[in-house]
């Protein structure tokens, strides 16, 4: 499927984000392993790792504006309900499963990791139902 | 809008809503008294915490049907976008307040929270476009 105008800004976006991300995510690291941040700066620390992320769910919604093929985008938008609906059962059971003492506490940003793998499924169930997928 | 207003897709959606909270709501009580009371084990607690699932995962499945049965595409748009932003939005405090769990500096949590933050960011959403709608037409 040829890309559009939109996907391909999408994907510099992405880009550009990704570099953000290792360069706020190594220092802190470096900072934290080594005790270099004090008591209020934790907070920052912990949480500018956390921005580029934010952003790439921020272009996402970008991407879904400036898209004019409504095709692509009706997949896009399939991709993305199958990615919730998988994302949100996953951290239901996972959360019951805790509750009743069975598995340990997960990292909150797995939820992000699954909901990435809950749209390759969306891919999947796009090409088996409607024989097209965006990807 | 009121309920005589609903589309019949949104019906559907509302009375199979209001059952699975139903189910839910007798389902989760006894589980929790008997995990705390009594001495089960093997894979008794893990088909438990499966079972009080079940009826909150019937609300995200509901969430698809109502897309696809829905007719009024403006009513279906409207759906589509309060969900992608609850779903972004959800995201985002996930990967915010995971960083912070990795870090140490919050603790951790059950991952139940997140549907419940999605249904909080959906209906604070709703309010907004409630207010905007209003205040539109009122101009």
């Amino acid at each position: 499927m040829p890309r559009s105008a939109a996907w391909t800004r999408y994907n510099w976006r992405t880009i550009w984000l990704s570099l953000l991300y290792g360069a706020f995510l190594l220092p802190a690291v470096y900072g934290f392993k080594h005790h270099l941040i004090p008591g209020g700066l934790q907070y920052v620390a912990a949480v500018l790792p956390a921005l580029p992320i934010v952003g790439l769910f921020i272009a996402m919604g970008r991407y879904l504006a400036e898209e004019r093929d409504e095709f692509v985008r009706m997949l896009r938008v399939r991709e993305m309900l199958w990615a919730m609906g998988f994302t949100l059962s996953c951290a239901t059971i996972w959360g019951f499963l805790d509750s009743f003492g069975l598995v340990g506490r997960a990292d909150g940003y797995w939820i992000v990791i699954l909901w990435y793998f809950g749209q390759g499924i969306g891919s999947i169930a796009n090409k088996l139902t409607l024989g097209a997928s965006a990807r | 809008m009121a309920y005589s207003d609903f589309t019949p897709a949104q019906r559907a959606h509302t009375k199979r809503i209001l059952w699975l909270l139903l189910a839910y709501a007798i389902i989760l009580p006894p589980l929790i008294w008997i995990r705390a009371n009594t001495a089960v084990a093997g894979y008794v607690p893990t088909l438990m915490a499966i079972a009080a699932s079940i009826p909150v995962l019937g609300i995200f499945a509901s969430w698809g049907r109502y897309l696809s049965d829905e007719r009024d595409e403006y009513h279906q748009a409207l759906t589509l976008r309060r969900i992608a932003v609850a779903t972004n939005a959800t995201m985002g405090a996930a990967v915010v307040w995971g960083f912070l769990q990795a870090f140490g500096v919050m603790p951790l949590i059950e991952t139940y929270w997140v549907p419940f933050v999605w249904v909080v960011f959906q209906g604070m959403y709703g309010c907004i476009e409630f207010f905007a709608g209003r205040r539109h037409g009122a101009a």
